[in-house]
């Protein structure tokens, strides 16, 4: 068996008040302790505000600042250029955000960060949906999934951000998933090590918004990788494709029928789903030649 | 109005300030409940514990946990009928760990390399009687040493081993191997008397005033007789006594051609026997093919060996003339039991034929001789009656292995030696013993994140070529190689015994559990009880368990 082998050096505390069970403090702990000390936190309104925050306490040990939810990528930036005028260049800034922070409404400033290559690490954590809100549609929803502004199920398709920003041509945009954190933290090392913009996007299938159990996360995001739904993958440069995990061995039925979201799909749109993961899967591997 | 510029807020604290513990109704607790397969083991082996010492490379360590229930591994991992495999939880994801396999991995290694047995860190003045030197009784000496008994042992033959040695034929299990482990049990300081008859009632009671306990391990070593078959005439010979002839390495002087009639283990190894005398062989047998007594993988090599099978059949009568023996024969309808052993048959009128030989090896079944201790303990059916705890209707003797039980298996013998060895501790002295509650429920399969598991196939110990085997008495399963071995035990889902992974800690979004030297601990004021360690443990090692 492959062990885990990050190690915790208490970047991260205790007493969050992250929904039991999620795994978007599973990964913020990996992403915190891997980044180290040397690191300025700047976080848009979401989960991850939520749970490094709670005046007047934080659960992060790096500084963090708060931010607008439009203005993620702009405040990391902002922050970026000032540690490099107090003469510390090395400091790595992180942008942490969700995705209706990313998708949505701070996408222009995410955009404009990227073509200016501004050099920052930038993390979207996607659970699909305005969650920390109470479960709204953002674009990153998939196709036909119940939200609260969505109850008869999303009629469009999530949005292709990781294709978006590989337009960029910045130099690492990837996807990463709890159920591989020794694949999260070895992303994460990277993009610290690379100048420039770097994005990383990891799925978080959140509890209450996808209506699964408590302790069924990692499973969950195990099941999108496995089947081809949420891909490991690497795009370098914007045209430098790397599979991290090239087999589709997993049920995309099953992967749908464990979420209350999913529940009302019908054998058709089942299929259509099926082929839209297939496509996408194959455009990736080709581009990857797998 | 001049606008103020807003105040920035600073945090002044850690959020573990906050006590997220008390949103919980359930917290996770470290238990390492027991694997199915140790469930299944005669012996209660502690399989998933030695089978990760393989994997991790300490195979001495691997050893010393095997031996602390079973001093015969090798043995054991040659010929057990290991019940462990049928339950393993392996079996539901694709094949069984070979755990029979893996102990003679062990037990060969521990033989190459002369482990022995430490001394016993305690010395008694108990002394215990052990009569019979087969695996129950030696069993017991192991156990009872151990615990710094005194034991005398007491055996009829003028060797050790009982059916380990007259019976099992050396293509199963080579005698170095059998004198190896045997030796290592009598190094710890074990009082033998060979060529020993206790052969009644008197003797053993003589016996038990010498003596603070016996252990009385004599077996079932008479041959049930074939009714309407003579047994003087020279063209017979009773299966026990041919085997015990031809493992002592004595001619056998029965024809060319034989017949076995039996269709259980021990008619295939009296078959398989014969064959590698330069024998043909035909082998008789009530029970239709499928429905054969013996292990499927027996009569697979029997017939690899060319041995020919007649089944669902009986002898009526037998013409002899001269060195021609014909076998007067009857097709019959099998019809099973509710118990084991138990059957009807029916001979189909018309069906009539002929089996013509030069010998007949009869072979269906051992009885225990109990008549001769009838005076002093009592029985039940074919067997010495015991309570739970082995004892006799004598308090003081207590009695195990084939001649107390049905269950005629060498690891059962072994498993009953042991159990009676800390039965007569705990009787004559304050010992303690630890053995797991046997209220503890299995790992259940359903436990085991599979995701952490390699899908690798089973590695099978191969079996020499055919006509090699027909040569010689040498053993026809081979042993795993060393790296065969290692990939084998790396299958295994360590059921039960925490791997010491960090899973479960480093999966932890609350921080909640702490590494400790030896193990891990959970800080219940911050556990929130999502169970997601739970969920990600590969081994099954922890479960939530309700708070009111
Ligand atoms: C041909 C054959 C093949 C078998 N193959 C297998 C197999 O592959 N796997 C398996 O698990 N099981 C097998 N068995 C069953 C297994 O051998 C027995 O269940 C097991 O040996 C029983 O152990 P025991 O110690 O109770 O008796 P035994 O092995 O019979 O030992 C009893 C000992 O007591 C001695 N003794 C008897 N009477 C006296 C006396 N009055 N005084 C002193 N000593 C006495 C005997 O000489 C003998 O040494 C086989 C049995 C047979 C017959
Ligand atoms: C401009 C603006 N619109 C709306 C909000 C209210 N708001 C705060 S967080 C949030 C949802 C953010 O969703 P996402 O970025 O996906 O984060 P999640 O809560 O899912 O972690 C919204 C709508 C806001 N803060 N600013
Ligand atoms: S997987 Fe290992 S521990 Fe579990 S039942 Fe099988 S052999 Fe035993
Ligand atoms: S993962 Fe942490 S919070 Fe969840 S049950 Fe286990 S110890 Fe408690
Ligand atoms: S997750 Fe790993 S370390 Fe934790 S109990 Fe299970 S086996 Fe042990
Ligand atoms: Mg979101």
């Amino acid at each position: 068996m492959e062990q885990i082998n990050y190690t915790d050096e208490g970047q991260f505390f205790s007493g969050h008040v992250a929904c039991a069970g999620c795994v978007e403090a599973v990964s913020l702990r990996v992403i915190l302790n891997t980044v180290g000390p040397d690191a300025v936190a700047v976080v848009p309104p979401s989960c991850t505000a939520v749970i490094c925050g709670g005046y007047p306490f934080s659960s992060v040990k790096i500084p963090v600042y708060h931010t607008t939810l439009e203005s993620g990528a702009a405040s990391a930036t902002g922050v970026k250029r000032a540690l490099v005028k107090k003469g510390k260049p090395d400091t790595t800034v992180l942008c942490l955000a969700g995705d209706g922070g990313t998708y949505d409404i701070g996408l222009q400033a995410l955009s404009s960060a990227a073509e200016r290559n501004e050099d920052i690490l930038y993390i979207c954590f996607d659970n699909e949906g305005y969650m920390n809100t109470g479960g709204q549609k953002s674009s990153s929803t998939p196709v036909n999934a119940v939200t609260g502004s969505t109850p008869a199920g999303k009629s469009t398709k999530k949005k292709n951000m990781i294709e978006i920003l590989a337009a960029h041509r910045i130099p690492y945009v990837a996807t990463a998933s709890p159920s591989d954190l020794n694949d999260m933290a070895a992303k994460v090392k990277k993009a610290q090590g690379m100048k420039g913009t770097k994005v990383i996007i990891i799925l978080i299938p959140c509890l209450p918004g996808w209506g699964v159990a408590d302790n069924s996360a990692v499973k969950i995001a195990r099941m999108a990788v496995e089947s081809g739904v949420f891909p490991l993958f690497e795009i370098e440069g914007g045209l430098d494709y790397t599979m991290n995990y090239s087999s589709k061995n997993g049920s995309v039925k099953e992967y749908l029928s464990v979420q209350k979201r999913f529940r009302h799909l019908n054998e058709d749109q089942i299929s259509s789903i099926e082929n839209d993961v297939d496509e996408d899967w194959q455009r990736i591997a080709d581009k990857a030649g797998v | 109005m001049t606008q103020q510029p807003p105040t920035p807020l600073w945090t002044n604290d850690t959020s573990e300030a906050r006590m997220t513990g008390t949103w919980r109704s359930a917290m996770p607790n470290y238990k390492n409940l027991p694997s199915p397969c140790r469930g299944a083991c005669p012996v209660g082996g502690r399989i998933a514990e030695w089978i990760r010492e393989i994997e991790l490379g300490d195979y001495k360590k691997a050893w010393t946990i095997l031996a602390d229930n079973n001093p015969f591994p090798s043995i054991a991992g040659r010929i057990c009928h290991h019940p462990c495999e049928t339950d393993c939880n392996r079996n539901q994801l694709d094949e069984t760990v070979g755990i029979c396999n893996l102990e003679r991995f062990v037990g060969d290694l521990a033989l190459k390399e002369n482990w022995s047995f430490p001394a016993p860190t305690v010395s008694r003045d108990t002394s215990i009687a052990v009569v019979g030197g087969g695996p129950a009784g030696l069993s017991a000496c192991y156990q009872l040493r151990r615990l710094g008994f005194k034991v005398s042992l007491y055996e009829y033959q003028k060797q050790l081993g009982g059916l380990l040695r007259y019976g099992i034929p050396a293509y199963r299990l080579e005698k170095k191997i059998l004198d190896g482990e045997i030796q290592r049990i009598i190094d710890m300081g074990v009082d033998v008397h060979l060529n020993a008859e206790v052969g009644s009632a008197e003797a053993l009671k003589e016996l038990h005033e010498k003596h603070d306990a016996v252990y009385l391990a004599t077996g079932a070593s008479r041959s049930k007789n074939l009714p309407g078959l003579d047994y003087s005439q020279s063209w017979v010979m009773d299966s026990a006594d041919f085997l015990a002839e031809t493992n002592a390495e004595m001619a056998c002087d029965l024809g060319k051609d034989l017949v076995v009639i039996g269709g259980g283990s021990a008619a295939m190894d009296v078959a398989r026997t014969a064959r590698r005398l330069g024998r043909n062989v035909t082998v008789l047998t009530l029970e239709p093919e499928d429905k054969l007594p013996a292990h499927e993988v027996e009569v697979v090599e029997a017939k690899e060996e060319e041995i020919t099978f007649v089944s669902g059949a009986m002898m009526q009568s037998v013409e002899v003339n001269g060195e021609q023996i014909t076998l007067k024969c009857i097709r019959v309808e099998f019809l099973q039991g509710e118990a084991r052993g138990q059957f009807t048959i029916n001979p189909i009128p018309g069906s009539e034929f002929e089996l013509v030989t030069n010998g007949v090896i009869p072979s269906i079944g051992q009885d225990a001789d109990l008549s001769r201790w009838q005076d002093l303990l009592n029985s039940e059916g074919p067997v010495i009656s015991t309570d739970k705890q082995w004892q006799t209707s004598t308090p003081g003797i207590f009695a195990g292995g084939d001649v107390a039980s049905m269950d005629r298996f060498v690891t059962q013998a072994i498993g009953m030696g042991k159990e009676a060895a800390f039965a007569i501790a705990r009787q004559l002295a304050p010992v303690s013993n630890e053995t797991s509650s046997p209220d503890d429920p299995m790992v259940p399969y359903s436990v085991i994140n599979t995701s952490y598991h390699s899908t690798l196939r089973r590695h099978l110990a191969a079996n020499s070529e055919v006509e090699a085997r027909l040569q010689t008495f040498d053993e026809v399963q081979q042993p795993l190689s060393h790296d065969e071995a290692v990939a084998e035990a790396s299958r295994c889902f360590s059921c039960g015994t925490c791997i010491l992974c960090d899973n479960c800690y480093l999966y932890c979004p609350d921080m909640a559990i702490i590494k400790l030297e030896d193990g891990y601990e959970v800080k219940d004021d911050y556990c929130k009880g999502c169970g997601l360690c739970v969920a990600e443990c590969p081994t099954g090692s922890i479960a939530m368990q309700e708070e009111k």
